[in-house]
């Protein structure tokens, strides 16, 4: 396991784990603020984190109540 | 001046009449309160007037008003329910609204300002919309449909939604619009439209089944009636009453007297002074007066 | 001007609700997905383990031009579910909250309220797509060998008119339903629609807008722009153009109130 985690080359890896934690971060941020969703915010607040890219996307696309 | 002419307007939907052959005109700065039922067909009659909806039949003409001309720059409208972008501020969403009707951003801002402390929630200009109580959206709803100074104002059931303390307020701002452009609005209840509008359009079933000034309505409805009863010989007091000149006539159902009068006042104090002095076998008088009120009450449950 | 108003309108809601932020971000990480995790599936396949001892793994190394097809590819599934499903409730939401009936009370011209719409739609994707397509240039470069910008350039020229053709289509259905829903599923059919029959009348079919990244393809590996591509750019505008005059004359002769 040791040697795989030598062999990734973590100039290449950060920028994807940062933007994937900056999507998730700003979904969590937009949460926080928003009055109401759809559907609990503790239940959006697990499919977000939990849930990689994928779930602040759901979020965002259904997750916000629509104005 | 005649500011807005309905010709035999219909409209239909699925082959089912809404509104049924529907013909008014309205002169420019009066107040217009357009009444009826729950589904008398007023919303849609609003709606086709402010262009949401096309007629199925019939005309709309505004004077003044080229054909080619967009009349929605003449026309400030709110709906029953309005909806705001819940995003924007009540400024923002006054600018938009501007904006939108050609005004410059300068003066947008100016009216903005202006509306807002007109209506009072110049303090909430800059929060945004979705934190708006029901009478704030109300006001503010009001506010956006005359940015743009439209000469017809056109309001569906502004107040009906609204708590007492809105309904006051509302109707008050409404009272002081009305010196200022033509309004039209809706309502199902007749104490507003009273209190604030010059001219009755009455719906019933997508008809209009009476129309008219207030006052011209009134008189026409609010005969009174004044019943008296005597312990003897009515028929030979009716002869003496019929002669009274504030009289209009008299009919005798179970030994009452039914005196239909035209001056409630002067009937009254005619026949007391003659019932005094020649000392009449009075047992009983009672006034019974028929009211606009009967009379929308007779539309509506019919 | 009115234009502007709805234009810069659209720009501030789409800050406000964040689309501005994530649908670069969701981009970018659709078109690094694929040439970062190619790179690495020895590694991975051989952490997974399973393998009998001695088995050699043998992948092809990919040209740069075939893992700008794969940022392509995860673009033209899962990138093209983004753009319809953020464009679904543009005109329709609009119209089943009923902010409409307040704005299109107003003298607003209809050509400009659906224009300022799809022009910042417009901006949206092809922005997040130059985004997404540098991700994907920067770890083509790192990982497989020179690629040029310029070609890479060209790709979002030419891709993004597909995904132009997309926010078209949403548009279009947005002015027909008030669902969003339905909005959005009636939009990925026609592309799948559109791709069937592109597929199986391939023949006289040449210049389909469902051929551009087949086309982009053929422009990659002979380095030069075929002609099949500039038609088919062409056809993919005035298709495009068609579905918002479309837009445009129902808005016009619908009824908004219902």
């Amino acid at each position: 396991m040791q040697e795989i985690i030598d062999s990734i080359n973590w100039a290449i890896v950060t920028p994807i784990l940062i933007i994937q934690g900056l999507l998730a971060l700003v979904a969590l941020l937009d949460l926080a603020k928003a009055e109401s969703t759809n559907g609990s915010k503790w239940m959006w607040v697990f499919i977000i984190v939990l849930a990689n890219t994928i779930g602040p996307i759901i979020y965002f696309i259904i997750g916000r109540s629509r104005d | 001046m005649t500011l807005l002419t309905v010709s035999k307007l219909s409209k239909s939907y699925d082959g089912k009449n809404v509104v049924n052959d529907v013909s008014f005109e309205f002169q420019s700065g009066k107040c217009i309160a357009l009444i009826g039922p729950n589904g008398a067909g007023k919303t849609t009659i609003l709606r086709t007037l402010a262009g949401l909806l096309k007629p199925s039949a019939g005309m709309i003409r505004f004077s003044g008003i080229s054909e080619s001309d967009d009349i929605r720059k003449y026309i400030g409208y709110l709906p029953q329910y309005p909806v705001f972008h819940t995003w924007m501020t009540g400024m923002e969403f006054m600018v938009y609204s501007g904006r939108l009707s050609y005004l410059s951003e300068a003066e947008s801002k100016k009216r903005a300002e202006t509306l807002l402390e007109k209506v009072g929630i110049i303090d909430a200009k800059n929060r945004r919309i979705g934190k708006y109580s029901g009478g704030m959206k109300q006001r503010l709803g009001i506010a956006q449909a005359i940015i743009h100074k439209p000469k017809l104002l056109i309001l569906d059931e502004p107040v009906s939604s609204l708590d007492p303390f809105g309904r006051r307020e509302v109707l008050t701002l409404m009272k002081e619009l009305k010196e200022e452009m033509t309004i039209l609005f809706s309502t199902h209840i007749l104490s507003d439209a009273e209190e604030i509008s010059d001219d009755l359009l009455l719906l019933n079933k997508g008809e209009i089944v009476e129309k008219g000034s207030i006052i011209d309505l009134r008189k026409k409805y609010q005969t009174s009636i004044i019943m008296l009863e005597f312990t003897e010989d009515v028929e030979k007091y009716q002869g003496k009453v019929n002669t009274l000149t504030s009289v209009r006539n008299s009919f005798i159902e179970r030994d009452v007297l039914h005196v239909s009068v035209s001056d409630f006042s002067e009937a009254k104090q005619e026949i007391l002074a003659i019932a005094v002095k020649e000392n009449w076998p009075l047992t009983s008088f009672t006034l019974n007066r028929a009211s606009l009120e009967d009379m929308f009450m007779k539309v509506v449950t019919n | 001007m009115q234009w502007m108003t709805l234009f810069r309108k659209e720009m501030i809601e789409n800050w406000r609700n964040k689309k501005w932020i994530w649908v670069p971000i969701v981009f970018i990480l659709l078109a690094s997905m694929d040439p970062v995790s190619n790179y690495y599936l020895p590694q991975i396949i051989e952490s997974v383990g399973g393998l009998p001892e001695g088995t050699v793994i043998e992948l092809p190394d990919f040209a740069p031009s075939e893992v700008v097809m794969m940022s392509l590819g995860q673009l033209s599934s899962l990138g093209v579910l983004v753009v319809t499903l953020m464009s679904m409730a543009t005109i329709a939401g609009e119209r089943k909250s009923g902010v409409l009936e307040l704005i299109l009370v107003k003298p607003v011209a209809y050509r400009n309220y659906i224009t300022a719409k799809w022009t910042v739609l417009i901006i949206l994707v092809w922005v997040s797509l130059l985004l997404g397509m540098l991700g994907s240039w920067y770890y083509i470069n790192i990982l497989y060998g020179e690629l040029s910008i310029q070609s890479m350039l060209l790709v979002v020229l030419f891709y993004g008119l597909w995904l132009t053709l997309v926010v078209s289509v949403s548009i279009f259905f947005n002015t027909l339903f008030k669902t969003p829903g339905i909005v959005a599923f009636l939009s990925i059919a026609t592309i799948i629609f559109m791709s069937v029959v592109t597929q199986i009348f391939s023949h006289i079919l040449e210049w389909s807008p469902n051929n551009l990244t087949l086309y982009i393809m053929e422009m990659l590996q002979t380095e030069s722009i075929p002609s099949e591509l500039i038609w088919t750019a062409i056809v993919t505008i005035i298709i495009s153009i068609g579905l918002l005059i479309a837009a445009i004359i129902t808005l016009r002769t619908k009824e908004l109130a219902n």
